[in-house]
């Protein structure tokens, strides 16, 4: 089923705003795959979905810690997709469908990121000679052609992650067997607990804090076994 | 030294510092950003207000140049080096200052916010979510997330302004090493409560043999990414090898 028009301009909308806020404005966290998600969820009437892709994909930002210049997947817009492509599809095949689609859009927000960084270098490069005399005007308007540049690839990377929900519904959804849709969301579940124990294993390191983790670990074990 | 404002426009700079990595590039890193941001701090040098004044220039081409750091912290240079400029703190010890900042200022805001105060929230609100608390637990994270993200950049800010050339007086803040104390055991722990509860809540739809494939799918992912290879794999590449080898097996499994 697809979505409806207005649903796919608010999804789009939403996408965009969650882009720009992951590195450029204003770094609220609404890029945070579980705020993109249930906020995604919430629009197309599945805050159960939003919430389940968000936390998949919020289990696999762990992996990332953004410091420097270095290369990172983009899950925020991501995530916004894989809401659209669970949308009526219910259970594991939402989930195997929308973490499909997720990562796809994921990894192409990540080059795309590299890319834009690449044309604000060269941006940059070019305005060094008026920087150099402390225009300010001229500081001003590079600085906010490289804001509306990241709002037209957070824009383009969204549409195409909902261009991608919108092909694998009909392309994937009848040919996968439940069997197939649980193994393609035993897959992404997998990748996102791998992910999220290694990444923040790295964070911990050996020091006192592996410890409080061990800690919460059995605390959340015995949660889970009580409930 | 310039006439230094009694209400310096703070809160003009503070608001073009929510954009500073809006320009983020590979020539400059956040420089650009920054220059933007502590220009507002600047406009007291232009004595005669058509932006032409020799030593506002000169301060705004310094303002741009390379520059990197934590941006929730970057304020604490932006401050200090407007300040500097005030002060009539000459060029090269402005150059100075601002070199010194950057790492300081980097790994102080990634161990205390990235590694510490963001996956703590995050984590706990997986916590909330896998518990029942729903859209709520995530309308809280970004409350309390936000309280001490705007709370972290305002203090930044005043605190390098008001110190200027002597900031580092202000990295040497009793909260700092109190702060990171606390949120990296808090991490670890609420991360560590995380993962199961996250994985109960994720798995309520499976059948039990898709529970015992899940949980080997698992251990050899963190097995696959704690592997210190001349390749090393991250978690995307993980994912998106595991959702390919699924549909294959799907695909030849009759």
């Amino acid at each position: 089923m697809n979505l409806p028009a207005e649903l796919v301009i608010a999804l789009l909308v939403w996408g965009t705003l969650v882009g720009v806020d992951l590195v450029s404005l204003p770094q609220m966290m609404i890029a945070r795959p579980l705020v993109a998600g249930t906020v995604a969820g919430a629009l197309i009437g599945d805050i159960g979905a939003g919430l389940t892709l968000g936390v998949v994909f919020e289990l696999l930002q762990y992996d990332i810690l953004p410091v420097g210049a270095v290369r990172y997947p983009e899950y925020g817009p991501a995530t916004v997709a894989a809401v659209a492509t669970a949308h009526a599809s219910a259970g594991v095949l939402g989930v195997g469908l929308g973490a499909l689609v997720g990562l796809l859009t994921g990894l192409i927000g990540g080059v795309t990121i590299h890319l834009m960084r690449r044309i604000n270098s060269a941006a940059v490069h070019r305005a060094t000679p008026l920087l150099e005399t402390g225009d300010s005007r001229a500081l001003v308007r590079l600085h906010v052609a490289a804001l509306l540049r990241d709002v037209l690839r957070a824009c383009a990377v969204t549409a195409l992650g909902l261009g991608l929900a919108a092909a694998a519904r009909p392309l994937l959804s009848g040919v996968l067997t439940t069997r197939d849709a649980t193994l393609l969301a035993v897959a992404a579940v997998g990748a996102a607990l791998a992910a999220g124990a290694a990444g923040t294993l790295r964070l911990v390191g050996h020091g006192r804090s592996l410890a409080w983790f061990a800690a919460g670990l059995g605390g959340g074990m015995v949660v889970v076994w009580l409930r | 030294m310039a006439p230094v404002s009694a209400r310096p426009p703070l809160g003009r700079a503070l608001l073009r510092l929510f954009s500073v990595q809006a320009s983020y590039n590979y020539e400059r890193l956040l420089g650009v950003g920054v220059g933007v941001a502590e220009e507002p701090l600047l406009r007291d040098l232009d004595t005669n207000g058509a932006g032409d004044t020799g030593r506002y220039r000169a301060a705004v081409a310094r303002g741009a140049h390379f520059f990197n750091a934590h941006p929730y912290l970057i304020g604490l240079a932006v401050g200090a080096a407007a300040r500097a400029e005030h002060d009539g703190v000459p060029p090269e010890q402005v150059e100075r200052l601002r070199a010194a900042l950057c790492g300081p200022l980097g790994s102080l805001g990634d161990r205390l916010v990235w590694a510490g105060w963001l996956p703590l929230l995050s984590a706990l609100t997986i916590v909330g979510v896998a518990l029942g608390a729903g859209w709520v637990a995530v309308a809280a994270f970004l409350l309390i997330y936000n309280t001490g993200h705007v709370a972290l950049r305002w203090w930044a800010l005043q605190a390098g302004w008001a110190h200027g050339a002597r900031v580092g007086a202000a990295l040497h803040h009793p909260f700092f090493p109190r702060a990171g104390a606390v949120l990296g055991p808090a991490m670890a722990c609420a991360v560590g409560l995380a993962l199961p509860l996250g994985a109960e809540f994720l798995t309520d739809p499976f059948e039990t043999w898709a529970r015992g494939a899940l949980a080997a799918t698992a251990a050899a992912g963190f097995i696959a990414l704690r592997v210190r290879g001349s390749v090393r794999l991250n978690g995307l590449q993980l994912g998106l090898g595991l959702v390919a080898g699924a549909l294959a097996i799907g695909w030849l499994w009759p």
